[in-house]
């Protein structure tokens, strides 16, 4: 305490100076009055803003006006003005002890990164429009997917729901038609009879040998697909569980040199996690090659990182008491951890294994895009040749799939979660039978699994020709000016692309929301058929990544980051007005109706009642998809929606792996820091 | 006979739990410890079987250095001391079986004890004590499905297993009603009386120390502020131990 007295003299005595420090360094003043918090932000806001906007005139030449003859100024220096002005004024609020309004500060950069934002992403609204006629066209195939064919004048045509009409009615008269059969693009999705190479039971058994094609069940690309998830999930499971307790403070801190193990492991974990899965596919390709394997391990290793981390911060959240009471008995630390530390996870250990099956089956739809194996191929190959209709018809199998896996996983994370205590009964004979049976059923579809996702573990041990060159090249990356540049450009491109995205689509989500909450759509039968058309599209958009989104776009207003940004806007629109909705139906109803009593209408009723309360989770949803679509951002460019991606998958193709290595690097970093802002942000206001 | 020297405990946030603590428990006592919130019975009792590392100061128990004790040692001793929490400190998703158990794990060999194999002995254990706390038809039921009365009682269980020479109760009845609590200190009573276990209870409220205890000590601000007969406390003690401003308040 007496310590502090003389500081606050000095604070007192230069109550009228201090302000005039923030004309200086902004900020600064803020800081001094002890609102750290605050003056750091202006601070960096106000280097940022001014960087970009110096940058975006530099290389764009954005917001560009004459001032007169030979000199150009950015106009979007004037909002960045207000902004140092308000910083000052706002030292001098604060000496007095008086508030400012904020929402001049946050405007002025909104119009910034909006305006820069805007310009670098190419966004062209009039395209949206002009180009209406294409996006008709190819909304038309979207919906008509290929999934029957018919012969018309001696050629196999695509037969969609006005063929496949005609044709029930016809057969249901009687009348004479021509045959209606599956398309061989449903083969492709979904398996079919051709020749595959011989598996390794064959060759087991010597029915066959090694690599020899023989006639058999081609698997289908959903179902490799499916493979592909449901092995990842189980790997990387497996090897979570030992890395979370090397990643948990409380366990580590009990042996010599814990901690510093600890540290390590966290770290890794952070930038393991911090690269996409695509990304990662893009590397173990190198590796081990094209196909499903490398698919299924560029899953496993992003997945134990993500499940590391939750892991681990599960282990550091446990009741420490039984840890306490069986140290107490004389356990040692295996003991400890097989009786205090074990029981107690895990139920979150299982549904959190749950909720990145789910996850990973939505990157196996995507991870075949760089990788070369399951439906993202086949997607690709698709896009490649212009058959939308073929597209859609994978479009439309993954989202069914994904549903299910959506629907499966949270209904056993919510039994799990329940966790009732439950009395332990004698199990009856019929219960032993069923769960060997279980067991026996598993171990047939990881056999399974394992045997159409081509695992091959001596592939680990005989890297691709160039694997040694790319880890040679990783340790020395590129860091020359000109590399530099270019990464940065395509970094701001890409974080803007995020933010746009996550902005428009949070927006639209919004009314969108309102629609699909049961307790403000009321009973009423065109109501509830509206919540459920509502919670439908919701739950279809939702299911289909964005990256798979990308080729529509492209197709609409073109190849480029505009096209990315919306296709993250359709997935942030899809998962926002989830949310968002949920959000609303679990609002408080009491101010709904007190509001109500008043004798107000329904919007009113909602503007006082409905609105504040649901401003908080949706600002920390929106944070929340914020660091989803930055890492979205980074990979939406193998698809063609520009951006790092792009960049990172040219490096890629051209062997360039030291500025490979760049932008991986980079992408770290921005993903590093968004992370570590975005956290301080929920901490500070909700 | 447990031996404590100039016990001092400081935490890594600067606070000083323990102040030179000296005191003397003789084999077959009941020994109260009393004192404010925060005035540091806890981190005494935690210091005694090492489950906090004293700062300084010495521990002697029957000749043996605790203090001086390292690894195996520091298991092999608290191995013979139990421990019953106020909070329980059950594995509430395990059974009770299973928590009862792990109170051998000090005597088990550590392989086995991972894969949940144990003696046939131990399990015979487990059901003589859980029939000694009446609670022999629970065995195979989670903990979180009892009682905060019947939780303590398998806490005791647990402590049981150990074959105690000793008994480290912190406030074991601090989360329960005052007639669970009688039950809960009448058997700690009987293991103090009948087989001559040695209990070091912190308790917070003097008629149960009356009642239970057979010596006192009190701690104020890591400071001890009186040791001696419980029936010594009386009200110039008493505001000596809990400050000027404290009220008797008797409950039941
Ligand atoms: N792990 C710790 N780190 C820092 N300070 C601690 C820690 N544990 C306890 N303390 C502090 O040490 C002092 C003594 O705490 P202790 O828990 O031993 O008191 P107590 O008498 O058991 O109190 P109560 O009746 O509330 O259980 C308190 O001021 C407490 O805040
Ligand atoms: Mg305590």
């Amino acid at each position: 305490m007496t310590k502090k007295q003389p500081e606050q003299q000095i604070l007192h005595d230069n109550k009228k100076i201090i302000p005039f420090l923030s004309i200086i360094i902004p900020g600064s003043s803020q800081i001094i009055f002890k609102k750290p918090w605050r003056g750091f932000s202006i601070f960096i806001f106000l280097l940022i803003s001014g960087y970009l906007v110096y940058w975006g005139f530099e290389k764009f030449e954005i917001s560009k006006v004459q001032l007169n003859e030979n000199n150009f100024i950015p106009w979007l220096i004037l909002p960045l003005f207000l902004f140092y002005a308000w910083n000052i004024f706002d030292a001098f609020q604060i000496s007095k002890n008086k508030k400012s309004p904020a929402i001049i500060a946050i405007l002025s950069v909104m119009v910034i990164l909006y305006t820069i934002g805007w310009s670098v992403t190419g966004v062209k609204l009039e395209r949206l429009v002009t180009r209406f006629t294409d996006a008709k066209s190819v909304m038309n195939k979207l919906v008509n997917p290929d999934f029957f064919s018919t012969t018309i004048n001696g050629k196999i045509e695509i037969c969609s729901w006005g063929c496949l009409w005609d044709y029930s009615v016809a057969k249901i008269n009687g009348s004479e038609t021509t045959e209606v059969f599956l398309s061989s693009n449903v083969g492709q999705i979904f398996g079919q009879k051709g020749t595959v190479t011989a598996s390794s039971w064959a060759v087991l058994f010597g029915k066959a040998t090694k690599n020899q094609r023989i006639p058999g069940f081609e698997t289908g690309k959903i179902i490799e697909t499916i493979a592909i998830g449901l092995l990842a999930t189980l790997f990387s499971t497996v090897l979570a569980v030992p890395v979370s307790f090397l990643a948990a403070h409380n366990i580590m801190k009990r042996i010599p040199g814990g901690s510093v193990v600890y540290y390590i492991v966290r770290t890794f974990l952070n930038i393991v996690r911090a690269i996409d899965t695509v990304v990662w596919g893009l590397i173990i390709i190198v590796w081990v090659g094209l196909g499903s394997f490398a698919g299924v391990i560029a899953l496993t290793i992003h997945s134990i990182a993500a499940l590391g981390k939750l892991f681990s911060e599960e282990i550091e959240h446990i009741d420490a008491g039984p840890v306490e009471a069986i140290e107490a008995t004389g356990g040692n630390f295996y003991q400890i951890i097989r009786y205090a530390v074990i029981p107690q996870v895990i139920p979150s250990f299982l549904s959190y294994t749950l909720l990145r099956w789910d996850i990973n089956m939505r990157s196996a739809t995507v991870i075949g895009f760089v990788a070369g194996g399951g439906i993202g191929f086949f997607v690709l190959e698709t896009i490649r040749m212009g058959g939308y209709q073929q597209y859609a018809a994978a479009l439309w199998a993954i989202a069914v799939v994904i549903i299910l896996v959506d629907y499966i996983s949270s209904k056993w994370r919510f039994n799990i979660l329940k966790d009732q205590p439950k009395f332990v009964e004698k199990k009856s004979t019929w219960k032993k039978v069923r769960n060997i049976i279980y067991v026996i059923l598993a171990i047939i579809v990881f056999l399974y699994c394992w045997e159409i996702t081509k695992i091959d573990l001596s592939k680990l041990f005989d890297p691709g020709p160039t694997f040694g060159r790319l880890l040679k090249d990783f340790i020395s990356i590129d860091l020359t000016g000109k590399v530099i540049d270019n990464v940065l450009r395509e970094l701001i491109i890409t974080t803007m692309q995020a933010f746009l995205a996550t902005t428009l689509g949070g927006i639209l989500a919004i009314p969108f929301s309102f629609l699909a909450a049961k307790n403000l759509t009321g009973k009423s039968k065109f109501s509830s058929w509206i919540f459920y058309l509502v919670r439908s599209l919701f739950n279809i958009l939702r299911s289909i990544e964005a990256l798979l989104y990308v080729a529509i776009f492209v197709y609409w207003v073109g190849i480029g980051p505009f096209a990315g940004m919306l296709a993250l806007a359709i997935t942030t629109f899809a998962l926002m007005g989830k949310l968002f909705s949920e959000a609303i139906e679990n609002i408080d109803s009491g101010p709904i109706e007190a509001v109500s009593a008043t004798g107000a209408n329904k919007l009113q009723a909602i503007v006082y009642s409905v609105v504040p309360q649901i401003v908080p989770p949706f600002l920390s949803y929106l944070i929340y998809q914020w660091d989803i679509n930055i890492r979205m951002a980074t990979i939406i460019g193998f698809a063609g929606g520009g951006g790092i991606g792009l960049m990172l998958s040219t490096f890629f193709g051209s062997l360039q792996y030291h500025k490979a290595g760049t932008v991986i690097v980079a992408i770290v970093i921005i993903i590093a820091v968004m992370d570590f802002s975005s956290a301080k942000i929920r901490e500070k206001f909700i | 006979m447990l031996k404590i020297e100039n016990l001092c405990k400081t935490y890594p946030n600067g606070t000083q739990a323990l102040n030179g603590v000296s005191f003397e428990v003789e084999e077959g006592e009941f020994l109260a410890v009393i004192g404010l919130s925060g005035s540091g019975k806890s981190t005494l009792l935690r210091c005694i079987n090492r489950l906090i590392e004293p700062t300084s100061g010495k521990i002697i128990w029957n000749d043996l250095d605790i203090t001086a004790a390292t690894g195996k040692e520091i298991r092999f001793i608290r191995r013979q001391i139990g421990m019953i929490f106020q909070q329980f400190n059950l594995v509430k998703r395990s059974s009770v079986s299973t928590n009862v158990l792990s109170g051998r794990l000090g005597y088990v060999p550590t392989i086995p004890s991972l894969f949940h194999v144990f003696s046939k002995d131990d399990h015979e254990r487990v059901k003589k004590t859980l029939d000694m706390v009446g609670l022999a038809d629970k065995i195979d039921v989670r903990a979180d499905s009892l009682s905060g009365g019947q939780q303590q009682r398998v806490g005791i269980a647990r402590a049981l297993m150990q074959e105690p020479k000793m008994i480290l109760a912190d406030e074991p009845v601090a989360s329960l009603d005052p007639v669970l609590a009688h039950s809960i200190l009448k058997y700690l009573e009987k293991l103090n009386k009948d087989y001559g276990m040695t209990v070091i209870c912190s308790l917070h409220f003097l008629d149960l120390v009356h009642r239970y205890a057979t010596r006192a000590i009190a701690l104020n601000e890591g400071r001890l502020v009186f040791e001696g007969l419980p029936k010594e406390i009386d009200d110039a003690q008493f505001k000596h131990i809990y400050g000027k401003e404290a009220e008797r308040i008797e409950i039941i």
